[in-house]
């Protein structure tokens, strides 16, 4: 398998219409092996991110809250 | 200096471009707007073209917005050099600024979601051209039975509210036709629910279930196979339909801008959030759909930022709070608005008939207000003050 390329998503200060736009974005141009790393600072991002992961199935990584951001590290797995 | 005018291109004479070129003093500036085409256009009223069929008329000349001691020159921008501080035009003239106003606005891409092209030949949509929002109103008033899937395309798009007015607006056409028990609706997105900011869907969400209107969330759509009649999420999800609208992914108007750094993948304009000013340069600004900034793309956006680019541009200190104020029609005569800022998450503001009358009122006052700031301003100033989100919030949770 080839080895994934890693994209860095900056989505802080981002509220409205949601994170998950610039994640979906990424995902977009993402393939299967591709490491996306999100950054955010919307509360609602957290449990957002959770979903996203059990609806699409990829995979997360990494899920920690830092003092001044929230950062998702998602190994993309799901798609067809 | 006395007597020096500064002058100021404005590239895009749509909604913001318009707007802050009647705003900054005939004294002080010499503006000078450059559009590729003639028309300024209402582009909201696409969706009661799509729904309702409207024959209400959705452009004017942009010369006929602009107050008279503003140029208007109807070419294409082939070069925005910020370096050497020139716009240079299709017939290879340059003109030099002082200023630069990005305001290009945004178009959409078709080629991000293969079939979607086919798909919008066949159905239309109701977020790029006149003909294709009457292409909508023709697949729905052809639609005896079926599956009408609606479907949020991942990435950017103009106007946040709009593919659930159109989701709405559809479920009110059949069942005004008596046709609601024959035609599923169906509205896919790739947010985690249907409208994604949470309070405003604590309002939604229940109004489409008692509608009858089904949705599937977390759909981030791949492609469409338009003979087979299905569309593919990412994950292999398949949405069959009889008629697919699709609000496709937006993206930045092409134009060669030097640097091209200051562009992000999508073609829009890096900015600075609070000034508007292009990413590195202090005597250029990006205002409305045509900047990267994580705001609404919507027209009271551009509106707002055309206002503090104004009062920058004349000296004065000024700053984006980031407020939206995004109509909301949910049908049978029934609104809210999406309203936020930097600072206040999305308010959960009621459905009510005042509301949408706000809506229909303001589609009437449109080029005026373009034309006219200083008599509206003052009209929208109180409307803003009386519903800032950090009021709001106090008395809609």
């Amino acid at each position: 398998m080839s080895q994934g390329n890693k994209v860095l998503v900056d989505a802080r200060g981002i509220a409205c219409p949601g994170p998950i736009t610039e994640l979906v974005k990424a995902y977009r141009n993402a393939k299967n092996g591709d490491v996306i790393e999100v950054w955010a600072t919307d509360a609602g991002f957290e449990p957002d991110i959770k979903a996203w992961i059990q609806r699409t199935g990829n995979q997360l990584l990494e899920l920690r809250k830092e003092a001044d951001k929230i950062v998702a590290v998602i190994k993309i797995t799901a798609k067809k | 200096m006395v007597g020096v005018k500064k002058r100021v291109v404005i590239v895009g004479g749509g909604a913001g471009g318009a707007i802050l070129a009647n705003r900054l003093s005939k004294d002080e500036f010499e503006v000078t707007v450059v559009d590729k085409q003639p028309y300024n256009w209402f582009w909201p009223w696409l969706l009661y073209i799509a729904f309702r069929g409207s024959r209400r008329p959705i452009k004017r000349e942009i010369r006929s917005v602009l107050k008279p001691w503003v140029n208007f020159i109807q070419s294409g921008a082939s070069v925005v050099n910020l370096q050497d501080r020139y716009v240079e035009l299709e017939n290879g003239k340059r003109l030099d600024y002082d200023y630069l106003v990005i305001a290009t606005g945004a178009t959409v891409d078709y080629s991000k979601v293969p079939g979607l092209e086919k798909t919008v030949e066949l159905f239309g949509n109701y977020h790029s051209t006149e003909e294709n929002a009457w292409k909508v109103w023709q697949t729905i008033n052809s639609m005896k039975e079926g599956t009408l899937a609606i479907i949020l395309a991942p990435g950017a798009y103009r106007c946040p509210p709009s593919p659930l007015e159109g989701v709405f607006l559809a479920e009110e056409f059949f069942r005004r036709r008596d046709l609601r028990d024959k035609v599923r609706i169906v509205f896919a997105t790739f947010y985690p629910r249907p409208y994604p900011a949470e309070p405003m869907n604590e309002l939604i969400e229940p109004l489409l279930k008692e509608r009858g209107i089904e949705y599937i969330t977390f759909y981030t759509l791949d492609q469409i196979d338009v003979e087979k009649r299905v569309a593919y999420s990412m994950e292999g999800e398949e949405l069959k339909f009889d008629a697919a609208i699709v609000i496709p992914p937006h993206v930045g108007v092409s134009i060669k801008y030097v640097p091209d750094n200051i562009l992000d993948n999508d073609g829009f304009v890096l900015a600075d959030k609070f000034t508007n000013r292009v990413k590195g340069f202090d005597d250029a600004f990006v205002i409305g759909d045509a900047s990267a900034l994580p705001v609404a793309k919507t027209g009271v956006t551009a509106h707002l930022q055309a206002g503090v680019v104004a009062r920058l541009l004349q000296g004065e200190d000024a700053k984006n709070t980031g407020r939206t104020n995004c109509p909301f029609d949910v049908g049978y005569g029934l609104g809210t608005f999406v309203i936020s800022d930097y600072y206040n998450p999305t308010v959960k503001y009621p459905i009510n008939k005042v509301n949408h009358l706000f809506k229909v009122a303001f589609a009437a006052t449109y080029w005026d207000m373009i034309l006219y700031p200083e008599l509206w301003n003052p009209v929208f100033e109180a409307f803003f003050e009386a519903t800032e989100p950090a009021k709001l919030r106090q008395f809609y949770r």
